[in-house]
């Protein structure tokens, strides 16, 4: 299996030569990035030679740029992966994290801070027992709080990881982490390795889409879904939910598509006017090729988010008529079209800005998740029960969680501070056992103490779910084979199925 | 688990057929064995020394070795730069300067012919672009096309050069790699202050010819260095280029993070080496120890962050003599702005004491923090209150929160940090009691008083500049240690600056400390400008080549280990560095010297047989065609609707970016200013590096990734930049004032098509071109009105519509974004 495999070996489409800190030659740039968001020909253009010529062992390659589809290390078991992210940091333990011994002790100091250099910084409030009750749901009987009523009953798909902890408790190096694997910026993000493995077998499409709250994007902005020192064919394509999904998509007022289609044809035109050997090669004819390409998309994409193609029933389910829900339930069934249509990696962010326009609650954490929560929960259980009637469940992975989680001790009376030191995720589909929850934070549920379960983990598992070896999906920068796991990396055989 | 340091990349740039002998001659040089074989002995005698004087750790530490095989002492970029006598050649009649005699004698010995020469109109446009990054103007055509005597084209090179636009373009390449950007990146992303003078300190540099020596010496030590004035520590604003976190997970690791930065971009700038992969253990590929890395890191350990909390501070630059003449002059100032301040505080405070005495100025009933409303509250003193109703109704009642009158009531001097916060917090509201309590002459005192204030603030000595630089405390330097596995909590053993082992025959000459310094970058600056340091030159030749030929000779510019990719013209690269040198260290000469070979004057068509031969155009048979970058593009653009503003200089501008884009960030809109039309229509490299937000003409064009040095930018070809650059607002502008200036400009159709090739892409165009322009002019035309017909509405403008989609077609051909 391995050695059918296309992916991260040292074959010219994805392993840059020579390169330092951004680089490698221009020659390799152009055969790297040509292509793009909107795949060209240009490979094989490219072989055709003349302009730029192809390096040995081009002709081996795959015939349609760096986005075309590749062969996976091994057999996947998803083919997409969409992401929710809850950006702030929801609390686990008012969520998928029950802590009966917190109910008991509320009001009481934490115990054993002193050994813990980051509470020593973070200057706690007491014990915060919390207000809502967990019950057990579906065959499994996995507790989930009353915060999440619907999306309980999709529990018997999901394996919740209570052991989850990372390196930063500040949101913009804590994204950056999720999101890159590293708290420093400057790196490739999750979605941006995936389509960096993989490809996309849609080549009208972006193949890494990324959908920001209605409140703003996340702290930090684009490097979260940035691709680094990649070139940014690999990096996260917005898409918005009004007006046109991607910017500078058509014209501006006043010129018709029939317009366009005439300074197209001009440009066309010119091209094939232009003389000189230099003016013919398929390098400059390749870069006509993506206004046409840009053309299509027009119609492309527009029809990709399309929700008016949806049955009153579906518009329903995601809670399109309750404008509690329908700007997330906007955005989740938009993401299902994307996935059907081919797109690799999805990312739907539930809240943006600063506080309480996101997870991130500080003053009253129940008054801040009663909204979060309640924007969502109607949202992400239409997402998998629609997954699962379209049988796509099956091969997308759906992963759900913050940059991290919130303290089990109080902050301003009923708020929380951040803590990377244990929260939880989830994860459903794509080849997740469902009806499970593993590892453990303490009693407390301040720290994960069982089987704990680091972001390299989370990006290892899930690189390996979609048919790639984390150790092996290298990009060479800085005179080094580049993971998105880093030098770490371990995978939750225990979650799959 | 190992890290993952590659096997050895392919080297694709030689062709597959070609021995590696053919290709790579040896250098013409006598022998290189005797003095590998010196430094071998000289590496095992250092080994041998008595740990303590080199190193405590046990002889088996996995780090910090002594020993080099003989590969490694040979490493092409090691060895002395030795000035190669250009070899002979054939076609001796081809060779204008020894440039040509190097490529040529590759090209004859490859079976190779040069391409002829590239015609008149085409050097011209691609000297402009590649010195300028912008299109000859119609007037500059007309003049160069009627020069037609000897020296034509050195004497447009020298003009060129002269220009203040040289400084812009050539100043761009630097930046991308030093890494320069405007902002720290993370959560704030803040904006880094005054560091715009670094960036008008490299263009200023490149347009007066620094000698490439002193431009290194600057950036690395200005501050140490003798004569230190303003300008000299501007230029170590280079240092503090990199990343910023306000609010580091873990401080420690933090802290060498950013000195890691500085050993990476000095050693990738300068040295074109990757040592920071010797971070956290000996370097896997290269040879460098872990303890090269710490004594590296040794050199920059010394400096400080200017800061104040989470914000970034800059710092007063200029002469010693300037610096204490402002100091001097400051806290002249200062004294003088207390005393009043003081006199005023104190006859405040005389008069609230007078007035709380007399029950007419008493305490509210809430403090401030109950937000109580001044005056308007009920006297929180009922005895007091008691005492003013016997002594019947005051001719006044005021009230101030009882802890901002309380603080008010001490004497100023007496005041502690709480009760000045306080009284600074409500003296106004004091003031509006005051205007209500006082008597006449106490009024007149206090606005006497507040005069005087307004006078002595107003005589503080003028800001003086200010740079984005670090400092270093004191001329005794903090302890460095070899850090296990990078970690900053396991040190090992202690480690003294200097440059990597394999780099040094012998020690370096000592730092001699500053005043305020301890001279360790400057020892390392003067280590890296002897004229015999192998890399310093060669490494800048490559990157000047780099930039007029496409690709370094070396093709990893930033590369010049055994990883990267060994120069397909070692003699050549081995004769510009000694030139260079030899030349007073002259940019500019080198310039000329590449621009007025032969090899730089070809033509850009492609041959199909050489192709066969070399398809990567190793040996130079032609001059390599190649996309624009980024600001060029804009430039070029904005040169041709006429809308360029080249003012030179100052703090960055903020074009227009899309609510859309904007709305990507946090607070949408945070950190980007609104620039005037004008001032957003100046050159590219004055428009603001914000990490978290690119200007997205620029990113889409591929501008760099400003986290780390950037010696090559990509080129992409991706459906965004035609978006970008078929439906975006800042390329539809630009064509609207294109054509309103080809009405201006051109009395017809006919005329303006031909003015508008001679602005954009400096030739006439050809009857062809013509008529298919003119055909498209008259159907888009008659497409526009037809369409505003059915639509019921006007097509007064239909005619201009048309030539406004003309320009932007013909701003979006191959042709006006490829240099060739």
């Amino acid at each position: 299996m391995q050695g059918a495999s296309d992916v991260g070996r040292t074959e010219p489409a994805r392993r840059l030569p020579g390169a330092t800190p951004c680089g490698r030659t221009r020659r390799e740039f152009i055969w790297q990035a040509g292509g793009g968001f909107v795949g060209t020909a240009l490979t094989w253009l490219l072989a055709r030679d003349g302009f730029f010529v192809q390096r040995a062992g081009a002709q081996e390659a795959t015939p349609a740029g760096p986005l075309a589809p590749k062969t996976p290390h091994f057999a996947p078991r998803a083919k997409a992966c969409i992401f929710l992210f809850m950006y702030g940091g929801p609390s686990q333990v008012d969520l998928f994290d029950p802590k009966p011994e917190l109910t008991r002790r509320h009001g009481q100091p934490i115990p054993n801070l002193d050994a813990d250099p980051l509470f020593k910084v973070r200057n706690p409030g007491t014990l915060l027992g919390s207000s809502h009750p967990f019950s057990r749901h579906g065959e499994s009987g996995v507790e989930v709080s009353d915060l999440y009523p619907k999306l309980a009953g999709c529990i018997d798909d999901m394996a919740v990881i209570r052991s989850c902890h990372a390196d930063s408790f500040a949101h913009g190096s804590g994204l950056l982490q999720m999101n890159t694997g590293f708290i420093r910026q400057g790196y490739p993000s999750l979605g941006s390795w995936v389509t960096y493995g993989l490809g996309t077998p849609n080549q009208n499409l972006p193949a890494y889409v990324v959908f920001l709250d209605h409140r703003g994007g996340p702290i930090g902005g684009a490097p979260n879904w940035g691709a680094g020192f990649m070139p940014a064919t690999y990096q996260g394509t917005q898409f918005r939910t009004v007006g046109d999904p991607v910017i500078d998509l058509n014209p501006p007022e006043g010129i018709s598509r029939a317009q366009q289609r005439g300074q197209l044809d001009l440009l066309r035109t010119l091209g094939a006017l232009d003389t000189g050997a230099v003016a013919r090669h398929d390098e400059l004819a390749a870069r006509l090729d993506t206004y046409e390409l840009a053309f299509r998309m027009q119609s492309h994409a527009p029809d990709a988010v399309d929700l008016s193609r949806e049955t009153a029933h579906t518009r329903l389910a995601y809670g399109l008529d309750n404008p509690m829900t329908e700007r997330f339930g906007t955005r989740a069934l938009m993401a299902r079209r994307l996935v059907e249509r081919g797109v690799r990696f999805v990312q739907v962010y539930s809240g943006g800005g600063h506080n309480d326009e996101n997870w991130d609650a500080h003053t009253d954490v129940n008054k801040n998740h009663e909204l979060h929560c309640g924007e969502t929960d109607q949202p992400i259980a239409a997402l998998l029960t629609d997954l699962k009637q379209r049988g796509l469940l099956d091969e997308t992975l759906v992963v759900w969680g913050g940059e991290f989680g919130r303290t089990p001790t109080g902050q301003n009376g009923a708020g929380r501070d951040h803590n990377p030191r244990g929260f939880s995720m989830w994860m459903a589909g794509g080849g997740i056992q469902g009806g499970q929850a593993c590892g453990a934070t303490d009693e407390f549920g301040f720290a994960a103490v069982e089987n704990r379960v680091h972001v390299h983990d989370l990006h290892a598992t899930i690189l390996h779910l979609m048919g790639m070896d984390h150790e092996n999906l290298t990009y060479f920068h800085n005179s080094r084979e580049m993971r998105l796991t880093d030098v770490e990396g371990r995978i939750l055989h225990e979650l799959i199925a | 688990m190992s890290r993952q340091c590659a096997s050895k990349p392919p080297v694709h740039s030689i062709p597959a057929d070609a021995p590696r002998a053919s290709r790579w001659p040896a250098p013409i040089v006598p022998t290189t064995s005797g003095r590998a074989a010196s430094r071998a002995l000289l590496f095992a005698a250092l080994a041998l020394l008595p740990s303590s004087i080199l190193h405590s750790a046990a002889a088996d530490e996995p780090y910090g070795r002594f020993q080099f095989d003989e590969t490694e002492l040979e490493h092409w970029s090691f060895m002395p730069v030795e000035r190669v006598r250009p070899p002979a050649v054939a076609d001796a009649a081809w060779v204008r300067n020894p440039i040509d005699a190097f490529v040529l004698a590759g090209l004859e010995e490859a079976g190779l012919a040069p391409a002829p020469p590239a015609d008149r109109r085409t050097l011209l446009r691609r000297l402009y672009l590649d010195l300028l990054g912008l299109p000859p103007t119609p007037e500059e055509q007309e003049a160069f096309l009627s020069d037609t005597s000897p020296g034509a084209v050195a004497r447009l090179v020298d003009d060129l050069l002269s220009r203040p636009a040289y400084g812009e373009r050539w100043g761009r390449h630097w930046l991308d790699v030093v890494r320069y950007a405007e902002s720290n990146g993370y959560e704030r992303d803040g904006a880094k202050p005054s560091v715009w003078r670094y960036r008008d300190y490299v263009i200023d540099s490149f347009n007066r010819d620094k000698p490439y020596d002193v431009f290194l010496r600057e950036q690395l030590a200005g501050d140490e260095l003798e004569g230190s004035n303003a300008e000299m520590q501007i230029a170590t604003t280079f240092l503090r280029l990199g990343l910023w976190d306000d609010e580091p997970a873990d401080p420690e690791v933090d802290r060498y993070d950013q000195l890691d930065d500085l050993v990476g971009a000095t050693t990738a700038t300068f040295m074109a080496q990757t040592v920071r992969c010797a971070r956290c253990h000996d370097h896997k590929f290269e040879s460098f120890t872990q303890r090269d890395y710490s004594r590296l890191l040794a050199v920059f350990e010394p400096l400080e962050r200017p800061r104040d909390d989470r914000t970034d501070l800059d710092r007063p630059v200029g002469t010693a003599q300037e610096v204490a003449v402002y100091n001097e002059a400051l806290a002249k100032a200062e004294e003088a702005v207390a005393r009043v301040r003081r006199e005023f505080d104190e006859a405040e405070w005389r008069i609230v004491r007078r007035l709380a005495e007399a029950g007419v100025l008493t305490a509210a009933a809430a403090s401030t923090d109950q937000a109580a409303v001044a005056g308007d509250g009920a006297p929180a003193n009922p005895a007091a209150a008691e005492a003013a109703a016997a002594a019947g109704p005051p001719a006044l009642s005021l009230t101030l929160a009882a802890d901002a009158l309380a603080a008010f009531q001490v004497e100023p001097a007496q005041r502690n940090g709480d009760q000045e916060k306080m009284v600074k917090k409500h003296r106004k509201e004091l003031r509006s009691l005051l205007d209500k309590g006082a008597t006449p002459e106490e009024s007149d005192l206090l606005a006497s008083l507040l005069r005087d204030i307004e006078q002595a603030e107003a005589a503080m000595p003028p800001e003086p500049t200010k740079a984005y630089i670090w400092y270093e405390k004191s001329p005794q330097a903090p302890p460095t240690y070899v850090l296990a596995r990078g970690d900053p909590r396991q040190r090992l053993e202690q480690v003294e600056p200097g440059v990597p082992a394999i780099l040094v025959d012998g020690p370096l000459a000592p730092a001699t400390p500053t005043a305020h310094s301890t001279g360790r970058r400057r020892q390392l600056a003067e280590w890296l400008t002897r004229p015999d340091n192998p890399l310093t030159a060669r490494v800048m030749v490559n990157r000047i080549w780099q930039h007029h030929f496409g690709d370094g000779l070396a093709g990893t510019e930033n590369d010049f280990g055994v990883m990267g990719e060994a120069p397909t013209h070692p003699d050549l690269l081995d004769w510009l560095a000694a030139e260079f040198v030899s030349s007073g260290w002259s940019i500019k000469h080198v310039h000329r010297l590449m621009l007025l070979s032969n090899t730089y004057q070809m033509s850009a068509e492609p041959d199909a047989d050489a192709e066969a031969k070399d398809p990567h155009n190793a040996r130079l048979w032609r001059w390599t065609p190649r996309r624009l970058e980024a600001e060029a593009i804009r430039d070029s653009i904005l040169a041709a609707s006429g809308r360029l503003n080249g003012q030179m200089g100052g703090p960055s501008v903020f074009p227009p970016i899309a609510p859309e884009v904007l709305a990507s960030q946090s607070r949408p809109g945070s950190g980007w200013e609104k620039s005037e039309p004008e001032q957003a229509a100046r050159r590219g490299i004055y428009t603001f590096v914000k990490r978290t937000l690119l200007i997205p003409e620029l990113e889409v064009l591929d501008f760099p990734d400003t986290n780390n040095t950037c010696e090559q930018r990509a080129v992409s070809t991706v459906a965004t930049q035609a978006l970008t650059f078929l439906n975006g607002q800042f390329i539809h502008e630009q064509s609207r004032h294109f054509a309103e200036r080809l009405m201006r400009e051109a009395p017809d159709a006919a005329a303006r098509v031909e003015r508008a090739y001679v602005l954009a892409l400096a030739r006439p165009p050809r009857d062809d071109e013509r008529q298919a322009v003119l055909a498209f002019l008259a159907e888009q035309e008659q497409r526009i009105r037809a369409e505003a017909q059915s639509a019921g509405s006007g097509a007064d403008q239909a005619a201009q519509q048309a030539l406004e989609q003309f320009c932007l077609v013909l701003l979006n051909t191959n042709e006006f974004v490829y240099m060739r």
